[in-house]
């Protein structure tokens, strides 16, 4: 089945009691056993079935397996978010001592969690500029245990060379690690082009309404777990075959970190699923729309967004993205100033640090994702004073060029 | 045929599909299971028409969470 049937019918048909089409909610802790000794057997592993939620829920498993259908991956475990996602996957792979190599240009809060709390756990980050190959292989050591990228950096808008990336990678036997939350299995899965493990903060596109926030980590079964540098997951992989890692989270990293997902919110992404790519196609063209509209500005300095035919990624967004540029952009105005400015008078864009909603949303990163960075690593992730970040949502085009035409003229009114 | 199925010896009927071999092995939970086939894991897509063949080995994995499980 292809993506557009997937995500309206993967991981779950009819429910096989009453007939529902929409997956029902079991908004329940635990699940009665009939027998002493049959809820010992799965404790024990013998025999499958739910024990607690925070392991897996019913509600939860249809999104499991309707994501992992949509990445062409081999299982997926959803999570309460996507740093959850991000944290269960590293902590999963990472020991005290080794290293994380990443992009540079990636969410703030990705940052924090490698440098300041797994670096509570001495685990050091390498950062690396993602438009530049190089630079990778330059910065992969014997002590990497991880390679993290986003497939569009946000918000730095810089696009890696995923399979290039991915060689260098697999040359030390370590896993790539991709995080597909804003372009989604829509535009891109990134398992076809080398990635070994993909990660969503499902809260965005694929919520699609901001209405619920949840994460998800599949494993394209690209990495030969078996043989890999992971003497844990080796170990596991002896019962578990290819599954290895997902049941190495499940059994131990996700189950104690405790970031299950919660019924209602799987419920939600499932709702967003089934409309994900009509909506991954009408962000694209808005947003295509909207950074032609701003670079034609005389007030505009510079536009971000590497669906341009002019970006230096363009190429690779050919290639990795069959030439969608997603539904992400950023832009100068002068300075923080006429950027607040700007912010203040748009009536339609909403001001929210959040993207992928069917809205509009709009946000000066460098006063708030990212605040707590110093000028330095801000200047590193692609941070500027002057940047406004524009995640352009589905509505009509010309509303959102008139909000931002308004927006932008009463900024500058008066010769300010 | 002759199939391995989690390690044991099974004797199957010649060309049955993996759905086929889910009902007739009565395996749990079957839209929980994840089939392994000759250490490939095989698609959802590929349960139905998947035909097995003399000497298979075929694993049924679960990994959605047990007390201490596998570990």
């Amino acid at each position: 089945m292809k993506g557009d049937t997937l995500g309206i019918h993967g991981g779950f048909r009819v429910d096989s009691v009453t007939g529902a089409t929409a997956a029902p909610i079991y908004q329940t802790v635990s699940y009665a056993h009939k027998s002493a000794q049959g809820l010992a057997e799965v404790f024990d592993g013998k025999s499958p079935g739910y024990l607690y939620t925070r392991l897996s829920n019913p509600t939860t498993t249809a999104l499991e397996l309707r994501l992992a259908e949509l990445e062409d991956g081999i299982g997926c475990i959803a999570t309460s978010s996507g740093m959850a996602a991000i944290a269960s996957a590293a902590m999963g792979l990472l020991r005290a001592g080794d290293e994380i190599l990443a992009a540079a240009g990636i969410f703030g809060g990705t940052v924090s969690l490698f440098e300041n709390t797994l670096g509570r756990f001495g685990v050091t980050t390498r950062f690396v500029d993602a438009g530049i190959t190089e630079q990778f292989a330059e910065a992969v050591s014997e002590r990497t245990r991880l390679v993290f990228i986003e497939t569009i950096g946000n918000p730095r808008m810089d696009v890696p060379d995923i399979p290039a990336v991915a060689d260098i990678a697999h040359s030390v036997n370590i896993p790539l690690v991709v995080d597909n939350t804003v372009t989604t299995p829509f535009l891109i899965k990134p398992g076809e082009f080398g990635a070994d493990i993909v990660v969503h903060s499902t809260s965005k596109f694929i919520n699609g309404h901001g209405t619920a926030i949840g994460g998800a980590v599949i494993d394209t079964g690209n990495y030969d777990w078996a043989k890999g540098r992971f003497e844990d997951i080796r170990k596991v992989s002896e019962g578990m075959g290819k599954t290895a890692f997902l049941a190495h989270l499940r059994n131990l990293i996700y189950r104690d970190l405790g970031g299950c997902a919660a019924p209602m919110n799987s419920f939600l992404m499932l709702q967003g699923l089934e409309t994900l790519g009509v909506r991954m196609a009408k962000h694209c063209i808005n947003a295509k729309e909207l950074a032609g509209y701003l670079r034609s500005h005389r007030r505009v300095g510079w536009v971000n967004y590497p669906g341009l035919g002019e970006s230096s990624f363009s190429d690779r967004v050919v290639k990795l993205f069959d030439g969608r540029g997603g539904g992400l952009l950023t832009f100068s105005l002068v300075d923080k100033e006429r950027a607040f400015g700007f912010i203040d008078c748009l009536r339609l864009a909403k001001n929210l640090a959040n993207l992928g909603d069917a809205k509009t949303l709009v946000i000066h990163p460098s006063s708030t994702i990212f605040h707590e960075f110093s000028a330095e690593q801000q200047v590193r992730m692609g941070v500027t004073d002057d940047m406004v970040r524009v995640s352009v949502g589905i509505e009509d085009f010309e509303d959102i060029r008139g909000d931002f035409e308004q927006a932008l003229e009463k900024t500058f009114e008066a010769g300010k | 045929m002759k199939l391995v199925v989690n390690g044991q010896q099974v004797d199957s009927k010649d060309g049955l599909t993996v759905n086929e071999l889910l009902a007739e092995q009565d395996v749990k939970m079957p839209e929980m299971v994840s089939v392994e086939v000759n250490g490939r894991i095989l698609k959802r897509s590929e349960f139905e028409a998947k035909r097995l063949s003399e000497g298979d080995a075929v694993e049924f994995l679960y990994f959605m969470g047990g007390g201490h499980g596998t570990e």
